[in-house]
Parts: structure tokens; sequence; C-alpha cells
């Protein structure tokens, strides 16, 4: 695992034990970091490059974290199925586009309550050239109704995948199909070449 | 014909075709890095051996699968789909979560999508 796995992961339970795991130095203030945390609903959180073992890891404790929190099981399987979507929506990208050096590849992704709901959000780096396209399929899907995504999934089903995608197209439906709102996302400048992209989805 | 045999992961489902009975069993969780490699070698098991079998019944237990995964799915059903229309006698099982009316939809959705045996069961936890 090696570089991939540096990063951190930062855990917060309603009993108050925090738990912190980092290899930044000491010097850091996490109170600002956790209140931020606290004040927006944030459960659990990742930042860093990820691979896909860390997308289980994170996966599995996201679901004992979300039982603990006497959610049913159905419910738990949504938030789970849109947190693996968007985890490997983005480690896909990421590999595709052969996004590799660290400061760039690093990429945020959090859980939260939020209102009766849960949010799931991810944050990562997109070239440029790609933003576009991106938030068009974003508008796209959120512009369908249940029954349209339903159709399209559909339809999306039946089409040949390219050689060497790493997805089947569907992601984004089937993050709408679960979800209990639109998508949101913003964009805000990287670098030069990139652009950080949020996306939030609701459940 | 060449047994399929691939051990669960935490990610990936197990793969088993038991040939005493023509059963090809997938059981598990379906989200692997890639979906599209993870399920090559079934798929092209199957296309061979719907050449040789005379019937085969998919046995579908998997709790959750992700999108690709599920696109992957619905490839092992067109290949089952066509071995019918060539009398091959296919039929699919599909188990799903009684505890997640989530999982029972989606096999009612995969259940339109083909035309021949299609049960849908509850699985016992």
């Amino acid at each position: 695992m090696g570089q991939e796995t540096r990063g951190m992961i930062l855990q917060w339970s309603v009993s108050g034990s925090d738990h912190y795991d980092s290899t930044k130095g000491d010097d850091m203030n996490l109170y600002d970091l956790r209140d931020e945390f606290n004040k927006s609903g944030v459960m659990m959180c990742f930042n860093g490059p990820f691979c896909h073992s860390i997308i289980e890891e994170i996966g599995k404790a996201m679901r004992n974290h979300l039982a603990a929190d006497n959610i049913a099981q159905a419910s738990l399987m949504e938030v789970f199925a849109v947190y693996i979507e968007l985890a490997q929506n983005v480690r896909n990208y990421l590999t595709l586009r052969e996004i590799t050096r660290p400061d760039v590849a690093s990429s945020i992704i959090t859980i939260g309550r939020r209102g009766e709901g849960y949010v799931v959000s991810s944050g990562n780096a997109v070239l440029n050239a790609d933003v576009e396209m991106l938030c068009s399929r974003i508008d796209e899907v959120n512009a369908m109704t249940r029954d349209e995504i339903k159709i399209q999934y559909r339809k999306q089903m039946r089409c040949k995948v390219k050689p060497a995608a790493l997805g089947a197209g569907l992601g984004f439906l089937d993050i709408a199909k679960r979800s209990t709102e639109k998508m949101t996302y913003s964009v805000r400048d990287l670098d030069t070449a990139s652009k950080f992209f949020t996306l939030s989805a609701y459940i | 014909m060449e047994p399929i045999y691939i051990k669960a992961t935490i990610s990936s489902p197990e793969i088993n075709f038991e040939p005493d009975n023509n059963v090809l069993r997938i059981t598990g969780e379906s989200y692997p890095e890639n979906s599209f490699d993870f399920y090559a070698p079934v798929i092209s098991w199957l296309k061979t051996s719907l050449q040789e079998l005379p019937e085969l019944t998919l046995d579908i237990a998997v709790t959750y699968m992700n999108s690709s995964s599920t696109k992957c799915t619905f490839d092992i059903m067109d290949i089952l789909e066509d071995a019918h229309w060539r009398g091959v006698k296919t039929s699919i099982i599909w188990r799903y979560d009684r505890e997640n009316e989530r999982s029972y939809e989606m096999a009612e959705d995969f259940r339109e999508e083909v035309l021949f045996p299609f049960e849908i069961e509850a699985l016992d936890t």
C-alpha cells in the first residue's frame, strides 16, 4: 500500500470517543477542523490519495458506524451505495486521467448527517477540460424524473462499454435513484490545469 | 468442461459452479476495483459452457452491487437469454435481502429484462 495509504482518517462517534490517526505533524490545530466537522454534521472523513483497499476499509467502518446509529438496514445500504459510487468515481477518474501526483490526486470524502438524512460528499481534482462535461452530466441527471432515471438506467445498461473503460456510465444515475434530493456541486480553482470539484448526494 | 471457482473478498462475490446440478452461484457483495476485469472470466466461462451444457441455473445472492457490477450482471443475463433461445434450459434464482426493499426492487427490475424463468426468493439470513 505504501504511499497510497498516507492521509488521515478522522472518525467521530456520538459518545464523543474521538479517534485520530495521522502522519501529519503535531503542530496542526485539529480543534478547528473538528469544530468545523461537528458544525456541518460530518461523521467520518477521509482526506488523502485513496486506493481500492482504503475505499473498502472506509466503507466497512462506515457501515459499523451507521449500524450503531440505529439506522434501518435499507437506508444504511443506500448511504453505503452512494458512498461507493462517489468514491469509485473519483478513483476511476484519477486513474483514467493518470492524475497521480500526491498533492493533486489527494481527494476527500465525507459522510455526515443532515436533518433526518445523510449526505455523502466527494472532492477531487478535475482537469479544466473535463469540468464542463462533468457539470452538464450532473445537470442532465438532476433534471430527470424518477421514471426517466429508470428508463435511462435500463438504456445505459444495454450500451456496450468502451474498451478500457472503468465504469459503465451508470454511476450518477445510480446515485440519483437512491437520492432523496438533487445532487449539488461546486467548482474552485486548484491550479492552472485543474479545478477542485465537490459533489454531494443526499440520502 | 472447465470448472470455475473464484474466492470471495470483501468487495467481490464468490463464484462457484456445481457440476452435479448445473448451478452457477454468485454469492456475496460486488463492488470490485474493476468490475469488468472481475467478471471477464465468468463471462467467458459462461459463453463456452453454454455451448456444452443442456441447462444452467444462475443462483444469485448478491446483497449489494455497485453500478458497474450491475452492468456486468446484465451482460451475464444477456448471455443466458441468448442460450435460452438456442434451446439451453436457462433459469435464474435471485435472492434478495428481505430487510432491504431496494434489493427486491432490483430483482424485479432484472426480471423485467429477461424472458426465461426468473424466480425471486428471500435470502435466509
